[in-house]
């Protein structure tokens, strides 16, 4: 065996990149793990998910929040946990927990988490993202899926002008690069 | 004074001079001032010349509407013609010339054709230039063209920047005139989110323009006064300089806002954004627009609305001329001449036409001089304001198809029954015409949107404005003169040509806008619709409502299409997926192909090599005859999960997959409904419900979106999972003879022997020492081969540490090029085998078509046209004379046949140059090509001007016996 461990490179290329005091910061930190939902398994899923996870399962258009881990909802049937762990046993973990209760799948290495924030977010948003990101309309931890130039992306609002992005991790340059173009284009 | 015209007492500031250029001489104008007043300021009347005659024109309006003050706006590569001087924004610096004429704008050449007009009439081009024939395009067609057009593009890339965004609001209030204004702020009050949008850059609309009080004040003041209300309001955007030019599906507006248009140096930012604007509701307060009178000459520079003259003199403080006559056949145009007095402006005769007076010619070739009467009385005049009636704006209510209908009352075409869903019309833009009128209907249309959007806080009183009467009669045409009188200023067209497109039987209304090109110029016949209409009515007896209108579409006003790209330009075009080895490839040499989105390595040069084929002949050569490895990480990959997954595949590949067992691949066929192969692939089962499926590159998202159909609409009783995990996990084929004993060196723990770890096994694993992997041994190029998966961020690593293992054996990257060969070689169908008519039995895999059970496409696989054995079949094809080159494409044809498609025997799919067999070699469909090995047939190729003898025999050209793999 080659003495030769591999070394994880960020999805994004690294980065936390400040445009006149906005961040955009890469957070190659988050796990994501899909869960589905086993056909007639909802109580089941629900009833672990508290008892593991403390979480509600989330809406459609609003993702929960407990001890550090969010879920999101992706379909009817499906949602997504987000949780800062640096290892690439993510799905296991959440696997074991669910005792089969749902199917999971790791996501960590499929998506690329962006954290935006800053007092240019809700322009630069309005430059790149379709949905109504309006605080009355979008408040704080709603969720949505959607497209951004041209690449699906999951938004979730973190807070007032403070939003997670998650975005296919292949294409993660380009939209890096379209979020760079956006606050560029609405500040200065 | 260098401003001749300038007068005291408009809303421009003087204090703040600017400079601008114009046609070489450098002028002044104010800070606040258009481009259009600017240049009236310094007294310069003449401005352009017109589209097809070359007539002298000068400033006609003082908006969006303008017909002549088209001009080359900028210089070099930011020049951007047929912009309208009425609209420009003036700043320091700008710089503008004149367009559409040879030689000076004072002396044209090209105003000769004025001088023959009776050869250029309505449809000309349809009866001249028949003969001799080939002179239309030797001569005819490129002296029109080059005669046509307005401006000049600078046939330079567009330097500027533009970028797109999406809105949402309540209520998107379209117009910020005294009615616009009103909505907005009752809406706003009322709890709302508003988004007031304006094409000027001064909010108020016609109150800027005229002298009028609203609640008790100025309208321009209660105008200033109420945008300040509404700016400091959180629910409301106000939108200045923002046009909404289109109103499409589902509450969706199209707007353009010119975001640095109006400076000298946009620092890089964005010149203009096109928005999206998702609203609730919408509200048309997009007031009127004036229209003109025909009579003869009446497009001479000075000739101009009389709204226009009093938005000069009132708003810009510009006096139009010093001798200023008024023609008007409605009560409005009355109020001209009051306002110039008051301007202590010359007004030298006011022409009513309901008094049976008009103007029936004019005079001065450059620039207006007098006017004739029709009672025979000269005037002196450098100035005709002119007002025929107002228009309403109905544009926007038109862009669903829906039709106005016509007000007698306002001799005018109001917003029909049919709008868009949404939108409603206040103000002037439905022929409320009164000042009062419409700052009442617009207040209460905003308080009852507010209402059913579940608005309840108080919206406020309506202001009192003055509620004066229109009265406007139906005057459209003063004859009395053989001279032509316009129409259409912008197009050139006359009351002469709709009376001939009528009386040359093109009548309907559609009819007479195609042969005459009335209403299709860039100001899509904003002062020309209602006139020529009513020129086509008095022509055919008819009444107006019965002749019918033209229905107007987006955009209401030009929209630049570097505006509608936005950002999408260059490199930004569309996004790029790059694999997780990208970087190492990069460095490593590799020249990238795009696949769909995919950046992918499609060879890796070598010092010494001369092109591209020695790379690649290379990279074959060493895979060969030791290994190689390339990423495949864009492979579709999906994980299906679930009880019934191995049920859910067995009904969507046309082969059995219920007893796949665990720890094992198969290779899989996906049909359409029609039976026709839309992807193959395999499949892993990883554990009892769980399954890894790869798809083409190409079919990745079409596969997926399938499975999901099948999942969710066909057999939603089925308990299975799908997620694409693509992106998640890079993949990397490691092909060749030493394959294994590379891969010895990378896997933890694992036995690759043949016998534990036999073709088409697979197995979840560990590599260097704890990194999570997927091992499935599977081989696209028909040798030796496994493809391991990472997780994608160890995709970079794993690659350099493959190729560091693989020194010993002396390793080589390979790319997409080098795929292709061996995959021909190997005689592997790929996209150019599965083109959308391909059937199994075509690629030989009829077999796996199972009968024995129902999937996707099986019933109708099994038509006889899909499986007679004298069909199409692939096979393999070498040159009879070894030298030669295949080329795709190429149609089999017996010796000695006729080259036609009676005799066409099916086509080269895809051909490669074999390093190993030292020759060229293709693959393709060949009728009753499986009991044809051996024979030789025609590969002709007219593309290509090639005819060569080729030799049929098995797609396999390597290893038919598949023991490379299997070792």
């Amino acid at each position: 065996m080659a003495d030769i461990r591999l070394t994880a490179a960020p999805l994004s290329g690294g980065g936390d990149i400040d445009i006149a005091g906005n961040r955009i910061i890469a957070r190659d930190d988050l796990a994501l793990v899909s869960v589905a939902t086993p056909l007639q398994g909802d109580a089941a899923l629900k009833k672990v998910l508290t008892a593991e996870f403390g979480l509600k399962m989330p809406s459609a258009t609003l993702s929960s929040m407990a001890k550090g881990v969010r879920a999101v909802s992706m379909a009817p049937d499906a949602m997504l946990l987000i949780f800062a762990h640096p290892t690439p046993d993510a799905e296991m973990h959440v696997r074991a927990k669910l005792g089969g209760a749902g199917y999971t799948t790791d996501q960590t290495d499929s998506m690329l988490a962006i954290e935006v924030s800053g007092p240019d977010t809700m322009a630069a948003m309005e430059r790149i993202c379709p949905l109504d990101l309006h605080p009355d309309s979008f408040g704080k931890n709603a969720s949505g899926r959607t497209v951004m130039e041209h690449m699906a992306a999951t938004i979730i609002a973190l807070g007032d002008a403070h939003f997670l992005l998650l975005t296919a991790s292949s294409s993660a340059k380009s939209f890096l690069h379209a979020l760079e173009t956006s606050y560029h284009n609405v500040t200065g | 004074m260098s401003q001749p015209n300038r007068i005291k007492g408009g809303q421009t500031d003087e204090q703040h001079a600017l400079s601008f250029r114009w046609n070489g001489r450098n002028l002044t104008g104010c800070a606040g001032d258009t481009l259009a007043s600017a240049l009236l300021a310094n007294g310069i009347r003449l401005v352009g010349r017109s589209f097809k005659y070359h007539r002298p024109r000068g400033i006609f309006s003082s908006g969006s509407e303008e017909p002549n003050a088209l001009v080359q706006l900028r210089e070099g590569a930011a020049q951007e013609p047929n912009t309208r001087a009425t609209t420009v924004e003036l700043f320091d610096g700008l710089v503008a010339t004149s367009q559409n004429h040879r030689g000076s704008l004072e002396w044209d050449l090209l105003a000769i054709n004025d001088l023959i007009s009776p050869l250029l009439s309505a449809g000309f081009y349809y009866k001249t230039f028949m003969w001799p024939k080939a002179f239309w395009e030797k001569l005819y067609e490129p002296v029109i063209r080059s005669a046509a057009g307005l401006g000049r593009l600078s046939r330079l890339a567009d330097p500027d920047v533009y970028d797109h965004g999406f809105l949402h609001c309540d209520l998107l209030v379209i117009g910020a005139g005294p009615a616009g204004l009103t909505a907005a702020r009752a809406a706003a009050r009322a709890g709302c989110r508003v988004i007031l949008a304006d094409e000027d850059f001064r909010m108020g609309g016609r109150l800027n323009a005229e002298t009028h009080a609203v609640a008790d004040m100025p309208g321009t003041e209660w105008a200033t006064a109420t945008c300040a209300e509404l700016a400091g309001m959180p629910n409301v955007r106000l939108m200045p300089r923002t046009t909404i030019y289109g109103a499409f599906d589902h509450g969706i507006y199209g707007g353009l806002e010119r975001k640095t248009d109006h400076l000298i140096d946009s620092a890089g930012k964005p010149r203009q954004v096109l928005w999206r604007i998702m609203s609730k509701r919408a509200l048309l307060c997009a007031g009127a627009t004036e229209r003109s009178i025909a009579f003869a000459n009446n497009d001479r520079p000075g000739v101009m609305l009389a709204g226009a003259v009093r938005s000069y003199v009132n708003r810009f403080g510009v006096a139009p001329g010093q001798q200023v006559a008024v023609f008007t056949n409605n009560s409005d145009g009355l109020r001209t001449a009051a306002d110039l007095e008051a301007r202590g402006i010359a007004v030298s005769a006011v022409i009513d036409a309901r008094r049976g007076d008009a103007v029936i010619d004019t005079s001065g070739r450059k620039g207006l001089r007098s006017l004739t009467l029709n009672d025979g009385r000269k005037i002196s005049a450098d100035c005709l304001a002119v007002s025929g009636g107002w228009s309403p704006n109905v544009n926007l209510t038109c862009h669903h198809r829906g039709r106005p209908v016509w007000d007698d009352a306002i001799m005018g075409f109001v917003p029909g029954g049919d709008l868009p869903p949404g939108l409603s019309v206040a103000g002037a833009a439905n022929g409320t015409m009164t000042l009062g009128g419409a700052i009442a209907e617009a207040h209460d249309a905003a308080k009852m949107i507010a209402r059913d959007l579940g608005h309840a806080r108080g919206a406020g009183k309506a202001p009192s404005a003055s509620d004066e009467i229109y009265e406007a009669s139906a005057i459209w045409h003063v004859g009395g003169s053989p001279a032509r009188a316009w129409v259409d200023l912008q197009n050139d067209v006359t009351t002469k040509d709709i009376k001939q497109s009528m009386a040359e039987g093109f009548q309907a209304v559609e009819h007479v806008k195609r042969y005459t090109t009335l209403g299709m110029a860039t100001d899509q016949g904003k002062t020309s619709n209602t006139l020529g209409i009513a020129m086509m009515a008095a022509a055919s007896g008819n009444a107006i409502p019965e002749t019918g209108t033209t229905v107007y579409r987006p955009p209401y006003t030009p929209v630049a299409i570097g505006a509608f790209a936005g950002r999408a330009r260059g490199k930004d075009f569309r996004p790029f997926r790059l694999t997780p080895s990208h970087a190492w490839a990069s460095a490593n040499g590799a020249d990238f192909v795009e696949t769909g989105m995919w950046l992918r390595a499609q060879w890796f040069k070598r010092p010494g090599e001369a092109g591209w084929r020695d790379s690649v002949d290379r990279e074959v050569a060493m895979t060969r005859a030791s290994v190689g490895i390339c990423d495949v990480t864009t492979l579709g990959k999906i994980d299906i999960q679930g009880r019934d997954a191995a049920e859910f595949l067995n009904r969507v590949y046309s082969n059995p997959f219920l007893k796949l067992p665990v720890g094992k691949v198969r290779y899989g066929l996906m049909l359409r409904e029609d039976g026709i192969v839309y992807d193959d692939g395999t499949c892993a089962r990883l554990a009892e419900t769980h399954y890894v499926m790869t798809t083409t590159t190409a079919n990745a998202g079409t596969v997926f979106r399938n499975l999901e159909f099948a999942r969710q609409c066909l057999w939603p009783d089925l308990d299975v999972h799908l997620i694409s995990t693509t992106d998640g996990w890079a993949q990397f084929a490691v092909a060749g003879p030493n394959s294994r004993a590379l891969l010895s060196k990378v896997v933890d723990s694992m036995d690759l022997s043949n016998e534990a770890f036999p073709f088409m096994a697979c197995s979840e694993c560990t590599v260097f020492g704890g990194t999570p992997a997927r091992l499935f041994r599977i081989s696209f190029s028909g040798e030796l081969a496994y493809e391991i998966a990472v997780p994608a961020r160890y995709g970079h690593a794993m690659m350099g540490a493959l190729m560091q293992v693989g020194e010993e054996f002396d390793a080589v990257p390979y790319g997409t090029e080098a795929l292709g060969v061996m995959r021909i070689e190997k005689g592997h169908a790929a996209g150019n085998e599965l083109n959308g008519q391909t059937t199994a039995h075509m690629l030989g895999l009829g077999g796996m078509v199972s009968r024995k059970k129902d999937s996707i496409g099986s019933k109708l696989s099994a038509r006889p046209e899909m499986i007679r054995d004298d069909g199409m079949r692939l096979v393999g094809f070498r040159p009879v004379d070894r030298t030669q080159l295949l080329t795709a494409g190429a149609h089999f044809l017996e010796a000695g046949a006729p080259a036609d498609m009676a005799h066409d025997q099916g086509w080269m799919t895809s051909v490669a140059y074999s390093p190993e067999l030292g020759h060229s070699i293709g693959i393709g469909y060949l009728k009753r090509g499986g009991e044809r090995f051996g024979e030789t047939v025609r590969a002709y190729s007219p593309v290509r001007n090639q005819d060569i003898m080729v030799e049929i025999c098995s797609p396999h050209h390597i290893d038919p016996e598949g023991e490379r793999q299997r070792g």
